[in-house]
């Protein structure tokens, strides 16, 4: 083993003796494989977003960089710029609700997921949205495995650039999350949830399928919330803890570093 | 405690049609806007006014925008009352009784007549008693609401727009209290019980104070600053008239310095400029002040709980509805988060637990105010409080924003830890852990801006140096990360009344403010905050400042 490598941090993710904390560490850990549940065309990702048409070039700000006279800079030598940023992509964004009810993954889940799994993304949390802005094309290859992976849920999970109100409302009758726009509705016959409008409420021409909602006792597997009626918060004592030392660590020192030395 | 004996059960079974266990619903089914009644009522009135006074230019129209009412516009029902109403009827422009708080402190304002007293004895070789008193009180509640008192031909103000402007005098001095005209005296030994009544006079001491009130009217048309303006200018009148001076004489400046300067006691502090504010706008009210504003303990001063709820009542509706909802922003969205607090006894109940909590445990503002208090009680009255909302979906629908959620489990948690320590300090500092205890167990909390200050805001929970800190009772919405942030401010005056309620305290920070307000010729009832903001939402309180006499009759 290296020096470097002996050195490194052994990141642990999260802290927390439950599924949901061991759910959390999974999805923030680079290293875990998101579990893929199902397919949808890179196409459909893109008319989803509504940023451009499928096919249509991406705009740009700003020309490629290896078309830029860019000055000596180290850090412009350390830093491998993204795909979207050598071609100079626009920045444009995904957003999420996720129903308190057992969606997969929530806000600030997703925000720690997002920065440990992804480059170059801007990411901001909101009790009931949570948006990721990056360079064009690096963003569509992230809403792909976003849309496609068991972090989301077709019934729990939301794609929804405005109008955003559904995280702590009650289910509708189908168990899918309340959309004032209504940017998708169950297709009873197939038995998936399928998108009529892109993410800030636009019709589509044709609908795009988002698969069938998962039952509820998967979606408690898979779910990031600590829930009375999953895993109360309460018997998480580990992560209580923790919480509680970060609280009197940040008190003392703010109020007397001396006082929190040795704690 | 049983599923029936929650403060909140009668609230949600009348917001939705569902058990409020029950987690699924119908959407998209109730009409869109026209479910509501007030909403068909502003319809009917912008079509009137589009056609009648606007020429035909759009108005409102809730067909614009999203569309209103896709799932059950529900009523509220207005906290420690039985009233319900619709949410419209809690914005501040829509409400007489909220309009009327907020003028009522701001066109208070105080100054010690001390001064101006040693002044005329000393250098002008008046002589100043009861009797003297009681006529320049006369004088001055002729001249305070625009009477002429020097000058013989002088314009002058109908006194029937301004008959809620008058002067009283607050003193600590029995003997004196005792020959001052009872109609010119806020009585301390009558308007408080008597534990309270002897700490304020106490406090007081031998001072006098004289409490002005400008009129309503004029609060609509200048503002806060105007207030100890024209309060200054009526005093200098009225005691050259009442005491025969000369009015060019230099020592009446000293009455104008005493009034302006030396005696002065606002309501609220200016502003700087990046919120260029005068005094007395609510930006600058610290939250001991409101605290002291607000009348519930002398009136409830066995149940803290409601005296800390009747606090952050009139608080959100101030600092977050007309402060940072119309002062810094704009618009109607602040109400929503601002009623979270005061509607649906759903803070009242996780207050009344955690009192509960800690009156079994601990005892009233019996604990050490230490660390292990503060976690043990936080922890636990935010569990209680996330765990109503996973059990109850109607109440997780009626707090339907992580921000009201996380200002209601918080204020909860820092007023019951200040409810067992009696310590301000110690409760905010429970409030941080309750925010972050909520932002890890649901992997959410408010809004960007809502929640900023709560992730750093323990480091200064504790500090009261210069430039990070202050006593919660002196911090106020201009205390650096406060300045923007709904669903915080009228719950720290909670926490800061919380402590005081536990420990029996008559007054918060201002003992002369309190008695001001125990006032009962004020237009506002600051006994009960919130069952007047009903008062208003039923279109049945009278306010003051309206020009009906000066303009045609409808």
């Amino acid at each position: 083993m290296s020096l470097k490598e002996e050195m490194a941090e052994k990141a642990q993710f999260y802290p927390g003796e439950t599924d949901i904390a061991e759910n959390r560490r999974n999805y923030m850990n680079p290293n875990y494989e998101l579990e893929k549940l199902r397919e949808i065309a890179d196409e459909d990702v893109v008319r989803l977003m509504g940023h451009r048409e499928p096919g249509e070039e991406y705009p740009s700000v700003h020309p490629p960089l290896e078309e830029m006279e860019e000055p000596e800079c180290p850090i412009r030598e350390l830093v491998e710029p993204t795909d979207g940023a050598k071609q100079g992509d626009r920045i444009r964004y995904i957003q999420f609700t996720d129903s308190v009810y057992f969606a997969p993954i929530h806000p600030y889940i997703r925000a720690r997921m997002y920065m440990w799994r992804y480059r170059g993304v801007d990411t901001g949390t909101l009790s009931g949205r949570q948006i990721i802005e990056v360079r064009e094309r690096d963003l569509e290859k992230i809403a792909k495995e976003l849309l496609e992976t068991e972090i989301f849920d077709p019934a729990r999970t939301g794609v929804r650039g405005a109008t955003v109100h559904g995280h702590s409302l009650r289910l509708d009758e189908n168990g899918l999350m309340f959309d004032a726009l209504r940017r998708y509705r169950l297709n009873e016959e197939k038995g998936v949830v399928e998108y009529v409008k892109d993410q800030v409420g636009i019709e589509l021409d044709e609908p795009i399928e988002v698969g069938a909602p998962a039952d509820e006792e998967d979606l408690k597997e898979r779910t990031t919330i600590y829930r009375i009626d999953g895993v109360p918060f309460r018997e998480d004592e580990e992560l209580l803890q923790v919480i509680q030392r970060i609280h009197e660590l940040r008190t003392l020192a703010g109020y007397n570093p001396k006082e929190a030395e040795g704690k | 405690m049983s599923a029936e004996e929650k403060l909140f059960m009668k609230a949600l079974k009348e917001k939705f049609e569902e058990d409020p266990e029950e987690k699924y619903t119908k959407f998209y089914v109730y009409g869109g806007w026209k479910q509501s009644e007030r909403k068909k009522e502003f319809k009917k009135w912008a079509d009137k006014i589009v056609e009648e006074k606007r020429g035909g230019l759009p108005h409102y129209n809730p067909d614009i925008g999203v569309p209103l009412g896709q799932r059950k516009l529900m009523p509220y029902q207005v906290s420690g009352t039985d009233v319900f109403v619709e949410g419209d009827d809690l914005h501040f422009v829509n409400n007489a009784a909220m309009q009327q708080m907020w003028d009522d402190i701001r066109r208070t304002v105080i100054v010690g007549m001390d001064t101006a007293h040693r002044v005329l004895e000393r250098r002008l070789g008046k002589e100043v008693t009861p009797e003297t008193i009681n006529e320049y009180m006369e004088t001055l509640n002729h001249a305070l609401p625009g009477g002429a008192v020097v000058q013989e031909h002088m314009v002058e103000i109908h006194p029937g727009l301004t008959w809620d402007c008058y002067a009283k005098i607050v003193t600590g001095d029995l003997e004196l209290a005792d020959e001052i005209d009872d109609k010119f005296l806020i009585d301390i030994e009558k308007l408080f019980p008597e534990e309270q009544a002897e700490q304020l006079i106490k406090a007081i001491g031998n001072k006098t104070y004289q409490v002005l009130r400008m009129p309503t009217i004029v609060g609509h048309v200048c503002d806060g600053a105007t207030m100890y303006r024209w309060a200054a200018m009526q005093i200098a009148m009225s005691f050259i008239c009442a005491y025969k001076i000369a009015a060019g004489e230099a020592a009446v400046s000293d009455f104008a310095f005493a009034s302006k300067h030396a005696e002065v006691i606002n309501m609220a502090e200016m502003l700087p400029a990046r919120r260029a504010r005068g005094e007395n706008e609510p930006g600058g009210v610290p939250f001991g002040i409101l605290a002291d504003c607000v009348q519930t303990m002398r009136k409830y001063p066995d149940d803290p709980a409601k005296v800390a709820l009747e606090v952050i009542g009139a608080g959100a509706m101030l600092y977050d509805q007309i402060w940072l909802g119309s002062y810094m922003s704009g618009g109607v969205g602040f109400t929503q988060y601002a009623t979270a607090v005061y509607t649906d006894n759903i803070l009242d109940d996780y207050v009344y637990y955690g009192l509960d909590y800690v009156e079994d445990k601990y005892g009233l503002a019996e604990a050490e105010p230490d660390m292990d208090v503060v976690k043990d009680v936080a922890t636990e009255v935010t569990l209680y409080g996330l765990e109503q909302y996973e059990r109850y979906p109607a109440a997780m629908e009626t707090h339907f924003g992580g921000s009201q959620r996380a200002a209601v489990c918080a204020a909860a948690a820092g007023c019951s830890v200040a409810f067992a320590t009696g310590h301000a300090q110690a409760g905010v500092n429970g409030w941080y852990l309750s925010q972050i205890l909520h932002k890890e167990a649901h992997g959410r909390l408010g809004f960007y801006g809502y929640d900023l200050q709560d992730q750093c805001g323990a480091a200064n929970s504790l500090s009261v140096r210069s430039d990070e800190g202050l006593p919660l009772e002196l911090r106020g919405p201009n205390y650096p990360n406060y300045a923007m942030n709904v669903g915080h401010l009228g719950e720290y005056a909670g926490i800061v009344q919380a402590a005081h309620a536990a420990r029996g305290d008559a007054f918060c920070v201002h003992p002369v403010i309190k008695v001001a307000f125990a006032d009962d010729m004020l237009v506002f009832d600051f006994t009960e905050p919130r069952k007047e903001f009903a008062k208003g939402a039923l279109r049945e309180f009278e306010p003051a400042g309206e020009r009906d006499i000066i303009i045609p009759a409808e």
